[in-house]
This record gives structure tokens, C-alpha cells and sequence, in this order.
């Protein structure tokens, strides 16, 4: 990352919007090929996996990786090549034939290429008291906010991996979890029998959460329903942590001609090209991705391939 | 004009990084405290901000006006830092 702002002084031969890992993935293959390459992030370099306690199915680490340490590692065998990274919010897409124009908060990018890897952000419940509580008691970021829990009995709703990997994250603070699960488990075996084991966490499957409820402008309990026997259940709490499913970061997109499917996510062919010539996408942004790290970066990989198919031939800047 | 920047971070948590590597970037000192580490602070961060997450970057100008970010909104920080 530099003090100026690239924006006002260069053209970039490929415009990645996103620095997760399919961009830094994508990034370590333009930048060996000499393609000049810039990655625009709004949020952590990592994405998602960034602000992930512990990443145990990524290849090549046998005891697993810090989700944060991974994220590090990318960026930085990605800026040896000579990737750019800026953080900045990428708020459109034009399409100007050869070139892209890539509108952000601190100005226009132009490129020949656009990767789209935005990646994707946890779900909200959508229940009365979410929103009025976010950051004082509903959470969606445990490596950021579980150490405000210090002794504290914690709510964490969701059945797949990352409510799973949280929640034993959470143990280091909680004295207590309950996690909800509205219907069974979608994490991996060898999380939910680590989960089941630990002495301060009580799973409750087949409760959906309703409400998160509270006092003196704290949350003190979640409500929800019991679906075997539709009866009101209460969990005593101090704080919410949610991970329910993810949702595409395509808000930006609303207004393009980029296709997107029914639930947001957008649409490529098998050559990972959306519907607007030059504009690529790639990982859990991409309709049918499978929301795994592994999964993402081998995306990336392929879409810088593709991307350099697309260049050869076209005139340079 | 000189401004006083303070965030308030985790041990774990990438968006503190992150907001750290940006004002490192823009050429900014800032003061670091970690609430897990000096959980006395802790409650500092909490009434500064209302709320009880990281980062929180709190920016002072030379005539003691207070911005307060939540969270890794560098566009919200440019402003305050300009």
C-alpha cells in the first residue's frame, strides 16, 4: 500500500475489486506474467478468512493456519510479484468496450480487465433485536469482539463450520456457550465431535432464534422456538455471535448489467466470464462457488489464466 | 495540523490490522491499545464508541474536536484525517 493514490496517476492492466484469497491468488499468476495488476478492498486483506480463528482444511498445513497469518501470507507473496493493494470501496463497474472503468471513493481506476473476487459476508438472522444491538451484544466478527466476553455466557447461532470453528474460538473468553441450531449440523465431523466434547459449550438443535432481547440497552436473552414440540425457549445471554450463511458482496453491482442469480451471487460460464466482456469473476462471489478457501484460490488461479487469454492480442495501455 | 490518533484493537482481529497498515500507509502515527491485553481500557473503548467491538480509531484535531470510526471504514477515516 502506498501514500499516493494510484487512482490519479496510473492505468492498470488488470483491476482485481476484492483482495481475498482468489484475488491474491489470482494476483500471484498476473503479476508473474508482468500483467500490472491493483487489488481494491474495502475491508480486511483476507476476506473472510482473514478474520477466521483457525483454517484447518487449507492444503499444505498440517496443524491448520491462523485465518489472519494465511490472509499475511497471501498478500505478501502477491505484493513480491508486485501486485498493488489499495483499500478503497469499488462503488461501480462501467463498461467503455477496451476498457473498464472502475469507479471507487478516491476515483477512477481504468482497465482492460476487471476480476471481480468481493467474496462474501455472514448473514443476518433478520430477527427483532439484531439490529438494535449490533456491536453491543450481536456480533458477526469473533476474532475481533470475543475478548468483551470475558466470563460472560454467549449465544452463538448457526450449525456449519464457521459457527462450529467460532464458537471454540469463544471458549478462550465464555464461560459459557449455548449454540442454536435451527434444524442439524453442516460442519465438518471432526469440529462437531471437538464441539460436543467441550465442557463449556451446550449444543440445542432444532431451535430456530426468533428474537434477541434485552435491558438497559444490553442483550440478556436470545428467544427462540423449539421446533420438535413449538414451544417459547429462552437462553440467558450477554452477548449474540451469528454465522448463518453467507451473502454475496455484490451490492455494488446493482445497477450493471453483470448477471447475477435469484440469491445475488454472480453468474459466469465455465470460463469464469460474466455476462460483460473482460469482467471476470472468481470465488464466493461466483454463483455455484462452494465457500471454501481451497476452492477460491485455485478459482483465482484460473481466472488470471483466463484473463491473460483475454489480454493476448489486445492493445496495451 | 497535528491530530492525536488512538485505535483500540484484539490480539485477533484482521480489521485492526488493517486499519493500522492504513494510516502506517497515509504516513500517520497513531497509539495502539489493546483491550484484551488492558482490559482496564476495555470500558474506555466501550463508552467511546457505544459499542463493544474493534477497531475503534478515535481522532482529536488541535482544537479538540473528536471523530470517532468503527470498524474498517477508510473512507469515514479519510475524512477525519484530512
Amino acid at each position: 500500500m502506498s501514500e499516493e493514490n494510484p487512482a490519479k496517476n496510473h492505468q492498470f492492466e488488470v483491476v482485481m475489486v476484492g483482495a481475498g484469497p482468489s484475488a491474491l491468488a489470482a494476483a500471484v499468476y498476473t503479476t508473474r506474467e508482468n500483467i500490472e495488476t491493483i487489488l481494491l478492498e474495502k475491508g480486511a486483506i483476507g476476506g473472510l478468512a482473514a478474520v477466521t480463528d483457525l483454517v484447518d482444511n487449507y492444503p499444505g498445513f498440517e496443524q491448520g493456519v491462523a485465518g489472519l497469518e494465511l490472509a499475511q501470507k497471501l498478500q505478501a507473496q502477491a505484493e513480491r510479484f508486485g501486485a498493488k493493494i489499495e483499500l478503497t470501496e469499488v462503488m461501480a463497474i462501467e463498461d467503455q468496450g477496451q476498457i473498464k472503468l472502475v469507479k471507487t471513493a478516491d476515483g477512477d481506476y481504468q482497465a482492460r480487465a476487471v476480476l471481480i473476487a468481493t467474496g462474501s459476508d455472514y448473514k443476518k438472522i433478520g430477527v427483532p433485536g439484531e439490529t438494535e444491538y449490533y456491536g453491543r451484544g450481536v456480533h458477526y466478527c469473533a476474532t475481533c469482539d470475543g475478548a468483551f466476553y470475558n466470563d460472560k455466557r454467549l449465544v452463538v447461532v448457526g450449525g456449519g463450520n464457521s459457527a462450529a470453528q467460532e464458537s471454540l474460538f469463544l471458549t478462550r473468553f465464555a464461560s459459557h456457550i449455548d449454540i442454536l441450531i435451527r434444524s442439524d449440523w453442516r460442519a465438518s465431523d471432526v469440529l462437531i465431535e471437538e464441539i460436543e466434547r467441550h465442557p463449556k459449550i451446550i449444543v440445542h438443535k432444532g431451535i430456530t432464534t426468533d428474537e434477541i432481547a434485552g435491558e438497559n440497552n444490553q442483550v440478556t436473552k436470545v428467544i427462540g422456538t423449539n421446533q420438535a414440540n413449538s414451544q417459547r425457549v429462552e437462553f440467558p445471554t450477554d452477548g449474540v455471535f451469528v454465522f448463518v450463511g453467507l451473502s454475496p458482496n455484490t451490492g455494488f453491482l446493482k445497477d450493471s448489467p453483470i448477471e447475477l442469480d435469484e440469491r445475488g451471487f454472480i453468474m459466469t460460464d465455465e470460463n469464469l466470464k460474466t455476462s460483460m466482456p473482460g469482467v471476470f469473476a472468481a470465488g464466493d462471489v461466483r454463483s455455484g462457488a462452494t465457500m471454501q478457501i481451497a476452492s477460491a484460490v485455485g478459482e483465482g488461479a484460473t481466472a488470471a489464466l483466463k484473463i491473460r487469454e483475454y489480454l493476448e492480442g489486445r492493445q496495451n495501455f | 495540523m497535528s491530530k492525536k490518533i488512538t485505535i483500540y484493537t484484539t490480539n485477533n482481529c484482521a480489521y485492526c490490522v488493517m486499519v493500522k497498515k492504513y494510516l502506517t500507509s497515509k504516513g500517520h502515527v497513531y497509539e495502539e491499545v489493546n483491550v484484551e491485553l488492558d482490559p482496564a481500557r476495555r470500558q474506555e473503548a466501550i463508552e467511546l464508541s457505544g459499542a463493544m467491538t474493534v477497531p475503534v480509531t478515535v481522532v482529536i484535531d488541535d482544537r479538540g474536536q473528536r471523530d470517532i470510526t468503527i470498524g474498517a471504514n477508510y473512507g469515514k477515516l479519510a475524512s477525519a484525517l484530512a
